[in-house]
């Protein structure tokens, strides 16, 4: 029940007209994993999701999502026309029906208990030799399937992840583009696994909320920054895990976001922790994108790029991406590609921002310990919380939905509704109010109002609704001060 | 019914139901109907492995050779075994397959037009923009039945379906089940010899759709049995069936239709005409004592309005919901039904899908259209049944229970059940629906009003397109689909929930099922909690005091 985690079964792309003719099938497939099928195999893959896509082209006019197999399921995502990426995943299709007898001979578990109770009499309709199980927990807890929403998350992100840092696939020359995919998405995927969590269903931004000095603090450095480097603009200031400042349209923010919290930031953390001698050096910041650092004229020619668009701009641009990293606060700046650099004026700002950041990240950090002293006052241990914004992605939990607290995260029968909720947007309205309750005494309330969404979920036995519906107007009251949501 | 099991939702019903009564209402220890969910079988079906869905589809004791054992058991002289019928009835439609077999090579040819043709009828005005689509075709690609167009132009489409069906079982040894994009649904269901197929644009889920593929399947089994169906197409994979199942179109056409809007599907269960208990009483005396001296008569059934009046059954043999179904259809479908007398061979699938019963079909009276459906094992049993029905004809006048049918019909004002909503008196309730879980029985607030199909062909094949209507006023068969969602959340085998509670601008709506109910209640726009478990709590204390109307509480036999 601790963490549910799901290897995914394959991943591809392909692009039909990239081999038109018979016997250029191989053409069409611009990156397969897992490596180990034969050519052959995914031959058949490949083979298989064009004629679905191009079956569903007859009855809609929307690109397929999904396939559905007795024993798989296969997330579709079309990210420009014609380039198709699937992600498939072992899922039985009727979930309930598994046991662990093993594959072929899975028998069905019928889920007559109810009328047992009720009857007093034996399972009339389990003549057939089954299993009645009473108990939904054990068969999800030999049997974890990821959600169909987190799978096509990961979809999108692979493929804005992919576009931040190659471009868009179309910009790509079609004799670099097996190369690029193969080094971008081999490393990408590899490092992912299919996780049932709250945060993989709903991808937000967590924001680190501040008072007012303090965060005007951090404006004027930004400010400063800006108006003696002009070339450099700031694009983020990301303080752990959680973000302050932002300068990118919201899209690219999330992107760059879960790319620092999900890659870069676990991974520097790691090389910190490692290596403490070094840190202590290096108090005063270091540029961590590059990995290498920037110290010498050399090193320039390594800077990233990304294909972000700004705030105030309306299109996307070519950018060096820059991070630079001081105790827990991240910066990351961006410089047009067109512009000339100069080693000297990294090595100036290097001195600049050094010293201020290191202040600023302090004061943050005894801020933030305020703050969490507040919060553990609130904390109701038995009921969880999630506010979501789908206007700036801002998304905040229960503490103890916390990835470090993992033997407190969501049921997954509790995690499926809330991403049914999250996922039907439509049956909610711009106001609306749904409470669920499971089998197992979860009740499961979902808030809509506008863009912002609020759940909570709440193990209560001897409940009713109107109780519910009080209990989350409480949590709502003490936890989101000033958002407010209709109906009360 | 254990009373912990019940939410605390409407703690004073739970409470008076105990006191009161021990079943919850419509509830009786016995019940005419098999009460097995759909929902339930679904899932068995649906975790079918490839192997046992072969088997599953092939092995099955026959109920009806069973009724016939049982009563040649008591019957020795009657030498003329029943079972040999049904061979010779093969016998008779293997005729018919081998003189098809010229032209359904004829047929062959015609489909090898261009390509672009084909993907031009795809798009043509009798295809686009359609909200359901269903297609059958058999496991060699050959279209059997299509609800819209010409099955003749759509060889193409088979072609890809049956193709996509078969590169997955065949290379990847899994089962094709589903394809989905933002706005529309493929399900597929592989039956035996069949691949039946549905696209759809509407608010049903994978499960109901899956529901709806199974009944069309097993209207065509009413029409063949499954045995036949098995047999014709082990003797020729390339068999045409379009020849055997002319005149079914319509019958698919018209369940289709009847799927969509009736609730009795969604739920699994037998609507009833709601009547004062004495008159179903007389009515089914009236059937059993007639009907207790004719040996092989399995069930006598009366039906007036896609509603069940009663049903009389032989000792441990009971119907399944979906069967009854199968029957309103046939009678609803049938206008030849009303001008005579008929005798017809009728499978009923869940009872026994691999032998015919012969049905004696007749409305009891010019002024009263209600329909007696009498199912025997028997095969020359015209001239018997015929005047059992006039006797229970004459008997229902006599006992002027013609008059409470016909009152109950008109849906007279008197009633309480006419218009529950008003006679109940919660405003803020616009709509419910309720399921007796135990009897498979359901009540509506309003019954939901089914056009009377048309006989001819051409009608089903136009309509049916998406229409953007801005609605008004709600009609019965928009809150039903409404619920679509409720219900196979409630239903759904992963994640199933006992309760849902949703408000929003348009509507307040409760779902609520416990061990011997189902409760579906549309609301005012943004109803209170409080106000809502109280109007409920009323609700069901209501149908209680009505039960012995509008439910049929006990199980007679002859």
């Amino acid at each position: 029940m601790i963490d549910i985690k799901t290897k995914i079964s394959s991943f591809f792309l392909f692009n039909s007209s990239f081999g038109p003719k018979e016997g250029e099938e191989l053409k069409r497939i611009l990156f397969f994993h897992p490596k180990d099928v034969s050519s052959d195999a995914r031959k058949t893959q490949v083979g298989l999701c064009e004629a679905v896509v191009k079956f569903m082209c007859t009855f809609s006019t929307e690109p397929c999502e999904a396939l559905q197999t007795q024993t798989k399921r296969y997330m579709f995502y079309q990210p420009e026309e014609d380039y198709w990426m699937v992600l498939v995943a072992n899922i039985p299709y009727t979930t309930k029906a598994h046991t662990s007898t093993g594959e072929g001979q899975a028998e069905f578990a019928c889920n007559h208990s109810d009328r047992n109770s009720s009857r007093g009499g034996n399972c009339q309709q389990c003549n057939n030799k089954t299993q009645c199980h009473s108990s939904l927990e054990e068969s999800y807890s030999t049997h974890p399937f990821p959600e169909a929403s987190i799978m096509s998350n990961l979809l999108v992100s692979a493929y804005n992840t992919f576009r931040m840092f190659m471009g868009p696939l179309k910009d790509i020359p079609i004799e670099n583009i097996y190369s690029i995919c193969e080094k971008f998405f081999t490393p990408f995927i590899q490092s992912r696994n299919l996780c049932n969590d709250i945060t993989e269903v709903i991808k937000g931004v967590n924001y680190l909320p501040l008072d007012k000095n303090c965060f005007y603090k951090v404006i004027c450095f930004i400010d400063l920054l800006e108006i003696n480097y002009p070339d450099f603009n700031c694009i983020s200031f990301v303080y752990n895990d959680k973000l302050i400042w932002n300068g990118l349209a919201p899209n690219d923010m999330l992107t760059l976001y879960q790319y620092l919290v999900e890659s870069l930031l676990p991974s520097q953390i790691e090389k910190e922790l490692q290596g403490g001698a070094v840190a202590a050096a290096e108090r005063h910041g270091r540029f961590i994108s590059p990995p290498e650092g920037i110290r010498y004229k050399e090193d320039l020619q390594n800077l990233t790029k990304i294909h972000v668009t700004r705030e105030d701009e309306t299109e996307s641009k070519e950018y060096y991406l820059i991070i630079y990293r001081t105790l827990s606060a991240t910066v990351c700046f961006t410089i047009d590609v067109k512009t000339p650099l100069d080693i000297e004026s990294f090595r100036s700002l290097d001195a600049f921002i050094g010293p201020q950041l290191s202040i600023i990240a302090s004061t943050i950090s005894e801020q933030c310990a305020v703050n969490a002293l507040q919060a553990a006052q609130l904390i109701n241990a038995d009921h969880k919380f999630v506010y979501f914004n789908r206007l700036n992605y801002a998304f905040k939990a229960s503490p103890s939905l916390n990835k470090l607290v993992p033997s407190t995260t969501l049921k997954p029968e509790v995690l499926s509704i809330i991403a049914g909720i999250h996922g039907d947007r439509q049956s909610l309205g711009n106001y609306g109010e749904v409470i669920i309750k499971t089998p197992h005494e979860y009740w499961i309330t979902g808030k809509s109002s506008n863009n912002r969404e609020f759940y909570v979920v709440i193990q209560e036995k001897n409940a009713n609704l109107k109780e519910i519906a009080d209990e989350v107007r409480r949590i709502s009251e003490s936890q989101l001060k000033g958002i407010f949501f209709y109906p009360m | 019914m254990s009373s912990s099991s019940i939410d605390n939702v409407q703690p004073s019903t739970s409470a008076q139901n105990n006191t009161s009564d021990e079943l919850e209402p419509g509830a009786c220890p016995d019940s005419i109907l098999d009460p097995t969910d759909s929902f339930e079988e679904f899932a068995s079906e649906m975790s079918s492995s490839l192997q046992s869905r072969h088997i599953a589809l092939t092995t099955k004791s026959s109920t009806i050779s069973e009724i016939q054992c049982e009563i040649n058991k008591d019957f020795k002289e009657s030498s003329e075994i029943k079972s040999t019928k049904s061979s010779e009835d093969l016998q008779n439609k293997n005729d018919s397959m081998s003189e098809s077999g010229s032209s359904s090579n004829l047929i062959d040819q015609n489909n090898e037009e261009l390509d672009s043709d084909k993907e031009d009828y795809l798009h043509s005005p009798e295809l686009i923009n359609k909200e359901k689509h269903v297609f059958i075709l058999s496991s060699a690609g050959k279209p059997i039945y299509s609800r819209y167009g010409n099955e003749d132009k759509l060889a193409g489409l088979c072609g890809v379906i049956q193709a996509l069906v078969s590169v997955v079982e065949d290379q990847n040894h899994d089962i094709l089940r589903s394809i989905t994009t933002k706005d529309c649904k493929t399900v597929f269901l592989v039956k035996g010899p069949l691949i039946l197929v549905a696209i759809s644009k509407s608010n049903e889920s994978e499960t109901q759709l899956v529901l709806q593929l199974t009944y069309a399947f097993n209207q065509i089994v009413s029409v063949l049995t499954l045995t036949q169906l098995n047999r014709i197409f082990e003797q020729r994979r390339n068999y045409d069936l379009r020849r055997l199942l002319s005149g079914a179109e319509r019958l698919i056409d018209n369940l289709l239709i009847f799927m969509e809007k009736d609730p009795a599907f969604l739920l699994g269960a037998v609507r009833c005409l709601p009547l004062p208990e004495k008159s179903r009483e007389s009515i089914t005396n009236a059937i059993t004592s007639t009907c207790n001296k004719i040996r092989d008569l399995v069930f006598a059934i009366l039906i007036a309005g896609n509603q069940l009046i009663t049903l009389v059954r032989m000792k441990k043999y009971t119907l399944h919901p979906s069967d009854i179904h199968l029957l309103f259809n046939l009678v609803r479908s049938t206008e030849s039904f009303k001008s005579a007398e008929s005798w017809t061979p009728i499978c009923l699938p869940k009872f026994d899908a691999s032998g015919f019963l012969h049905g004696h079909v007749s409305y009891i009276a010019e002024d009263c259209q209600a329909c007696l459906i009498l199912l025997t094992v028997q095969r020359d049993a015209f001239f018997p049944l015929s005047q059992a029905k006039h006797t229970i004809a004459e008997k229902l006048r006599r006992s002027n229970c013609l008059g409470a049918i016909n009152d109950a019909l008109n849906r007279n004002e008197d009633l309480p059940t006419t218009n529950p909503l008003r006679h109940i008196g919660i405003l803020e309730i616009r709509h419910f629906m309720y399921k007796c879980k135990s009897t498979a029985q359901l009540f509506t607030s309003d019954p939901v009003s089914i056009d009377r199909p048309q006989d001819n062909r051409t009608r089903p094949k136009e309509g049916g397109d998406i229409v953007e209507k801005k609605i008004e006023k709600l009609s019965d068969i928009d809150y039903v689909s409404n619920y679509r969602k409720f219900c196979s959340q409630i239903h759904c085998t992963s994640t199933p929930a006992k309760l849902i509670f949703r408000s929003n601008s348009d509507n307040t709506i409760l779902a609520w099922v416990t061990n011997g109910f189902e409760l579906y209640v549309t609301f005012d726009a943004l109803m209170e909690k409080d106000q809502a478990i109280k109007a409920v709590d009323r609700l069901l204390r209501w149908i209680k005091k009505e039960e012995q109307r509008i439910f049929i509480m006990n199980a007679p036999t002859f």
